[in-house]
């Protein structure tokens, strides 16, 4: 059973690893458009959680609608925080912008925890608790559900970012702002755009990995972390860098936490990162120019 | 003038036990514990501020030396017996060795990724310090740290005992980092700190090698962390992994930004601020958490220079 249970955990890992690769995806999306790295990218994930949450167990909607309230919420949210807080960092240095998003991070997560209590919510649904078991090979449906939406969505991505208009428009500006600009990109809203996308990118996968975890208001910080290690591993705002690196990373996690030690398999994560960075400082896949 | 408002200062700051006895008899206690913590909080910025207002590196990890410190002044005074002196001395001496081991391959990051790096580091360190049980007891906290004595084994000894000696105490120890910072902030080796973080190809092509600038800065800062951390576990004679969480983090980015990185009355007044107003204001911790994010937000965006931007702009400043 050695083989089948190392399959079982990188399988786990896989699924954490297409979590952490559609948040750390929309992160190197607004780096690379942007150039601006938001902290508070685990807080997107941490309140399209709850909003998933509000819907399927306050609203009692379906799984599906509760799963595409979560991107509709955040969508809404990404734009009005591009509105007010990106627009008054843009211009500023990398310090003032880092700051700004980390203050904005420790705000949503202090309010979600006055609003909506320490006590993790539990939101189990039919396929989180119903197992596949193919000859004592057993994997949740949920998990399933996971890896195979994830694989749309990226692949969904890809086409969105080379062949529609926008998506186009958002390369170009990653790799020069100005010229977007005199040739008639309206930066502001290929910008807006960005920020609505990679906030529904990240309620996505906090809808879909809801039901095997459980919600607490400080789950972003550690998600902001793993998505950050992989943006910089993947090669700084490279999306595609961005998701292997991801996938490398939850495997890691994955393995670590069964076969080293569960308590710090979030240490052996990050050391493995920083060695990483230490081998290749210019992440795994090299720095390109441009999403 | 300048000379004489510090010594003003000093010499209120020095009598300060006699004059919150005198003009609040019925919270004196209260009053100078807050002021034990401002003393060490404002120790500890100075240190943070070195590194991050003066050669410019955005380093998230100075939890993790605090804490370094902490525990090991906890382990040895409680477990090995060691006496006071000694046991600051090593805190100071493993969160320098600590930072000076991880400082090297953390440099060769920069700018987001060393923040993402030390960001990092600071949650290892936290881990571990929670699942260590053996050493560190993790979540039960490492109790009956004792109160600090002053003196060599054998001889005279002055036992740290009384609320006012330990404000003493905190106050000599902002002294003394007072004047390392001045003394590392103003002469050649300020200027040199200044360059690289100002200009650090240009630096580099007049021979003051960034790298050097920057770990001896980072280093230096986590020894003063480790000791200020020292002095907190023998002031409170517990330690326990919370005190070493993002949220001392943010506690220092708060003091320094809204101060004003770089300046030294800047930092202080940051810290007088910081942990004055919110027991002034009677604050739970969540929305103190709260308030100092927003206003982190609001002090970087719109002013950036903290209060010591604003002092230097206005009318009438003295300089």
């Amino acid at each position: 059973m050695i083989v089948g249970d190392l399959l079982e955990q990188v399988l786990h890992g896989l699924t954490l690893g297409s979590m952490y690769a559609m948040v750390a995806a929309g992160l190197a999306l607004m780096l690379g458009v942007a150039r601006l790295i938001n902290f508070a990218h685990g807080e997107f994930f941490m309140l399209g959680a709850y909003a998933f949450w509000y819907g399927y167990r306050q609203l009692e909607l379906p799984y599906a609608a509760a799963a595409l309230l979560a991107p509709a919420v955040m969508v809404l949210f990404g734009v009005a925080y591009q509105r007010t807080v990106i627009r008054a960092i843009l211009p500023r240095s990398w310090h003032v912008q880092l700051i700004a998003t980390l203050a904005t991070s420790i705000v949503l997560t202090n309010l979600a925890i006055i609003v909506l209590g320490t006590q993790p919510k539990e939101v189990p649904t039919r396929l989180s608790s119903t197992i596949l078991d193919v000859g004592g090979f057993r994997i949740a449906w949920q998990r399933l559900l996971v890896l195979g939406a994830s694989l749309v969505i990226f692949w969904a991505l890809h086409r969105f970012v080379t062949r529609t208009r926008t998506g186009r428009a958002m390369r170009a500006m990653s790799q020069n702002r100005e010229a977007c600009a005199v040739v008639g990109v309206d930066v502001q809203r290929v910008a807006m755009v960005t920020f609505a996308l990679s906030a529904a990118l990240a309620a996505i996968a906090a809808a879909l990995v809801s039901p095997l975890f459980n919600i607490f208001p400080d789950m972003g910080t550690v998600m902001t972390l793993k998505a950050f290690a992989a943006v910089v591993a993947g090669g700084f705002g490279y999306v595609n860098g961005a998701i292997a690196a991801s996938f490398l990373i939850g495997v890691t996690e994955a393995l670590a936490g069964s076969y080293v030690s569960y308590a710090y398999k979030d240490a052996i994560a990050f050391l493995v990162m920083i060695a990483v960075l230490l081998w290749r400082p210019e992440g795994i896949f090299g720095r390109r120019i441009g999403i | 003038m300048r000379r004489a408002a510090w010594l003003a200062l000093g010499a209120a700051c020095f009598a300060a036990p006699w004059l919150v006895a005198a003009v609040v008899p019925g919270q004196q206690r209260y009053v100078l514990h807050v002021l034990i913590f401002t003393a060490l909080f404002a120790a500890l910025a100075l240190s943070y501020d070195l590194v991050v207002g003066h050669v410019g590196s955005l380093s998230l990890a100075h939890p993790a030396f605090f804490g370094t410190g902490a525990y090991t002044a906890a382990i040895l005074s409680t477990g090995a017996g060691w006496p006071f002196v000694a046991d600051v001395a090593a805190a100071v001496a493993a969160a320098a060795v600590v930072a000076a081991v991880v400082g090297v391959p953390l440099f060769r990051l920069t700018e987001h990724a060393f923040a993402v790096g030390t960001l990092g580091l600071g949650l290892v360190a936290w881990i571990v310090a929670n699942n260590w049980v053996e050493v560190t007891r993790g979540p039960l906290c490492i109790t009956g740290i004792p109160k600090p004595r002053l003196g060599l084994p054998g001889g005279p000894a002055l036992a740290v005992t009384t609320l006012p000696a330990h404000y003493w105490l905190a106050l000599a120890a902002l002294v003394a980092v007072v004047l390392l910072y001045r003394g590392l902030t103003t002469f050649r080796l300020g200027r040199a700190f200044h360059a690289v973080r100002d200009n650090e190809p240009l630096a580099g092509a007049a021979g003051i090698d960034p790298l050097k600038y920057r770990m001896l800065a980072f280093t230096i800062a986590a020894g003063l962390a480790g000791g200020v951390g020292a002095l907190y576990v023998h002031y409170l004679s517990v330690m326990c992994p919370e005190e070493m969480t993002i949220a001392l983090t943010v506690n220092l980015l708060v003091i320094v930004f809204l101060g004003g990185a770089g300046s030294l009355r800047g930092v202080l007044l940051g810290a007088v601020l910081f942990t004055a107003l919110p027991e002034v204001l009677r604050l739970a911790p969540t929305w103190r958490l709260v308030i100092y994010g927003g206003l982190l937000l609001v002090v970087v965006v719109r002013s950036p220079g903290g209060l010591e931007g604003l002092l230097r702009r206005a009318p009438g400043a003295a300089r």
